[in-house]
């Protein structure tokens, strides 16, 4: 029978880790960590979109090999080569949990260039040229035209990239970084008799925060685009 | 990178080399085996996500929507740690026991608690995707395919089986593909539960001799071969969908296609 | 054609509901063996689904529909795709199974519905393409094809199972006007071979030259149900007469308007 108490004893664990102790850990390091890399991805990611967007020919071709490159190989690998270049190029050690920050941030960028450049691909080459014809430059087409009404179409896909990202940060059990799944398997460790209930539990605090955060795509889409 | 002297020697010869070879096969192996397992468990999943009944829809929707909005690392230790626990014990023995006809060269065990909560964990995940993906084909699929098929006689699994999967298969080939590819490099996971796959052995030699760079490397670089081969043998023995002629892409155009698509974990 | 003796087809008080809307609004209806009927309307009249009805691609709200003196609004199940096979559709759209080649498609539903060796399956797909004029074309897809050509296809495919009514919602709508032709002239065979068409279409021409009666369908009920030379010179109705008079000279509506 599973004996859910395991979990009620080391809840404060599982939530914040150590916060009190100036080391947030458990599921709100989880959330740090996908909100740190998601803003970071966002900012990286839109700016190679605008700029293949608007420089094309080599700079697309160059961003695009970038993108497949790092969607090429496993997330684990990016996270080792940010571990060993940050201290051979800068001469410095990086806290780990900012380190698998810096490489949720450069993986899921690539997503984010994607998402926003078919969003504003989408867009009929009307709305390109009703700017340019009046006056605007291609740089002030994209801010003013294109980009607006790019939004509303890439939202639901980057949601999609922030559950993917959210799953992600699970990664950082690799290198020991104390979030959710860090958490429970040092638990896990510990009790070494409540795997099941202790994996449960830990897939269904992702599985909420990954469905709530795919029910409020959904609303918003269903509130933005009027039925039919 | 001035000041570092690059050793690859020290990391393809000797016993690096060996385990580098033996954790390539065994991300091969775990890749074959999880798909095989993927292919079969999204058949099964999407036939409960678009069966008749709304309950068992219900069920398909379900299974779906949990496998894949939980990492596959929290899935794999669940596997390992907790499912594999709740086995018989006369069943665990057999599996932990050592057997000559499940060693695959390089002195790899195919029938180990690893081996096996790895590929049923890759397997089930990729399932949940391949199940909507497909999906999603069918829904693209314009109405008029099913109405022809119903106003032939032909009834609901037989509609589906011989009209709109043959379709919706070919016109969703590569974000299927894209699946099966990710799945591989997901196996890089596997080395969390001690699976000595390729990302795992990379490790060992990391800690062996610090040839850290050449091991990342190589490992990197042997990921990225495998990724470019698969996606091709996949993308040249998949169905062409008979639309919008000539559908098929040029290699170089379907290996961009395959490498750039996101990964999900 | 006479439509004495045994209908194939009767239609009793069939209505149909979608929701609130009346679309089917208590129709009776006798299509006789071998009997061509033409359906116009103005859309919206329920004309096509009036004939979705009949293989049942809608389902009946309350009526019956007896097939060769069997009623079939109980069917469902078998008896309902073996129902199916026995009445050929014809879409606006064609609806050719687009990952099969024009034999393929012809020949499907004969060998995995009705059970025919693939051999035996093939050899009647291959005469029935050359009775629409495309044996040439039977190893090509349906993207390699041309509308009329793939409306073509589309009538093979419904004439494999040897039904004895083959329903057409609207076949040549779809089509450029230079192609409605090599169409219509595959349709007007059928009634020869003793075939009974239900033919929904704006073609005008062919309702007056091929079909034995025009029905007129607005609001889900038929209002005029004529052989087209009666039809066409003394329509009853005013809607009806409404209708023609917009299709033969519409300028004088736009006029009106």
């Amino acid at each position: 029978m599973p004996d859910f108490s395991v979990i009620i004893d080391n809840l404060p664990y599982f939530l914040w880790g150590r916060a009190f102790d100036g080391e947030p850990g458990g599921l709100l390091l989880t959330l740090i960590m996908a909100l740190e890399a998601g803003v970071l991805s966002l900012i990286l990611g839109v700016l190679m979109a605008l700029a293949a967007w608007l420089f094309g020919g080599w700079t697309r071709r160059i961003l695009f090999a970038w993108a497949d490159f790092i969607r090429g190989i496993p997330l684990i690998f990016v996270i080792f080569w940010l571990y060993f270049l940050i201290p051979a190029l800068f001469r410095t050690d990086l806290p780990d949990t900012l380190t698998v920050v810096l490489a949720l941030a450069w993986f899921t960028s690539a997503a984010v260039m994607y998402s926003t450049l078919a969003g504003i691909e989408a867009l009929s080459r009307g709305q390109e040229e009703a700017g340019v014809s009046a006056g605007f430059s291609r740089l002030e087409v994209l801010l003013y035209v294109l980009l607006p009404q790019a939004v509303p179409n890439i939202l639901p896909s980057l949601a999609g990239v922030l559950i993917s990202l959210i799953k992600d940060t699970s990664l950082a059990f690799i290198v020991n970084v104390p979030e959710l799944t860090t958490v429970a398997g040092q638990v896990n460790n510990r009790t070494q008799i409540y795997a099941t209930e202790i994996f449960i539990f830990t897939g269904a605090v992702y599985f909420v925060l990954c469905g709530l955060i795919s029910l409020s795509a959904q609303y918003y889409q269903k509130r933005t685009q009027p039925a039919g | 990178m001035n000041g570092i002297a690059l050793d690859f020697a020290g990391v393809l010869t000797g016993l690096p080399g060996k385990w580098l070879l033996s954790g390539f096969l065994m991300t091969i192996y775990v890749t074959i085996a999880g798909s095989v397992l993927a292919t079969i468990l999204a058949v099964l999943l999407l036939g409960l996500r678009i069966a008749p009944s709304a309950p068992v829809r219900f069920v398909g929707i379900a299974i779906i929507e949990v496998f894949r909005n939980t990492p596959i690392l929290v899935q794999f230790l669940f596997w390992y740690f907790a499912a594999f626990s709740l086995l018989p014990s006369s069943v665990r023995i057999f599996i932990s026991t050592d057997h000559a006809w499940a060693v695959l060269p390089v002195n790899n065990l195919i029938l180990s608690p690893e081996f096996l909560s790895a590929a049923w964990g890759l397997g089930l995940f990729t399932a949940a995707f391949l199940a909507e993906e497909l999906r999603a084909g069918l829904n693209a699929m314009p109405r008029g395919q099913r109405e022809a098929a119903i106003s032939q006689g032909f009834g609901h699994w037989a509609t589906l089986r011989l009209v709109l999967l043959p379709q919706a298969l070919a016109n969703s080939w590569q974000p299927l593909v894209t699946q099966y590819l990710n799945l591989m490099k997901l196996s890089s996971l596997a080395s969390a539960i001690s699976l000595a796959e390729l990302t795992y052995q990379v490790r060992n030699i990391e800690s062996y001799n610090a040839h850290t760079f050449e091991a990342f490397a190589v490992g990197t670089a042997l990921y990225l071969l495998l990724g470019l081969v698969l996606g091709q043998i996949l993308t040249r023995l998949g169905p062409r969908p008979h639309t919008n002629r000539p559908a098929r892409p040029t290699p170089s155009e379907a290996a961009a296609k395959v490498v750039g698509a996101s990964s999900d974990a | 054609m006479s439509t004495s003796a045994s209908p194939l087809i009767e239609l009793q008080n069939v209505h149909k509901w979608h929701g609130d809307l009346h679309v089917i609004d208590g129709i009776d209806l006798k299509v006789g063996r071998g009997e061509a009927l033409a359906i116009i309307g103005p859309s919206g009249s329920g004309k096509s689904t009036l004939i979705r009805l009949i293989n049942r691609l809608e389902t009946i709200s309350s009526g019956e529909i007896i097939i060769d003196g069997v009623p079939t609004a109980g069917f469902t199940g078998r008896a309902l795709r073996e129902l199916r096979t026995e009445i050929g559709f014809v879409f606006q759209q064609f609806n050719l199974y687009g990952h099969l080649n024009a034999l393929d498609n012809v020949s499907l539903a004969l060998r995995k519905v009705r059970g025919v060796p693939k051999a035996q399956a093939s050899e009647r797909a291959r005469d029935l393409l050359d009775r629409v004029g495309l044996a040439s074309k039977a190893h090509h897809f349906p993207s390699q094809l041309s509308g009329g050509q793939q409306q073509r296809v589309a009538i093979a495919r419904a004439l494999a199972t040897e039904p004895k009514i083959v329903l057409f919602d609207e076949p040549t709508s779809a089509l450029d006007p230079e192609m409605t032709g090599e169409v219509l002239s595959v349709i007007r065979e059928l009634p020869k071979a003793g075939i009974s068409i239900l033919v929904v279409t704006h073609e005008m021409s062919f309702a007056r030259d091929v079909a034995d009666r025009v029905a007129f369908t607005d609001g889900g009920k038929i209002l005029e149900l004529e052989p087209p030379e009666v039809f066409f010179s003394t329509p009853k109705h005013p809607r009806t007469q409404r209708f023609l008079q917009q299709l033969l000279s519409p300028l004088s509506v736009v006029g009106a308007a």
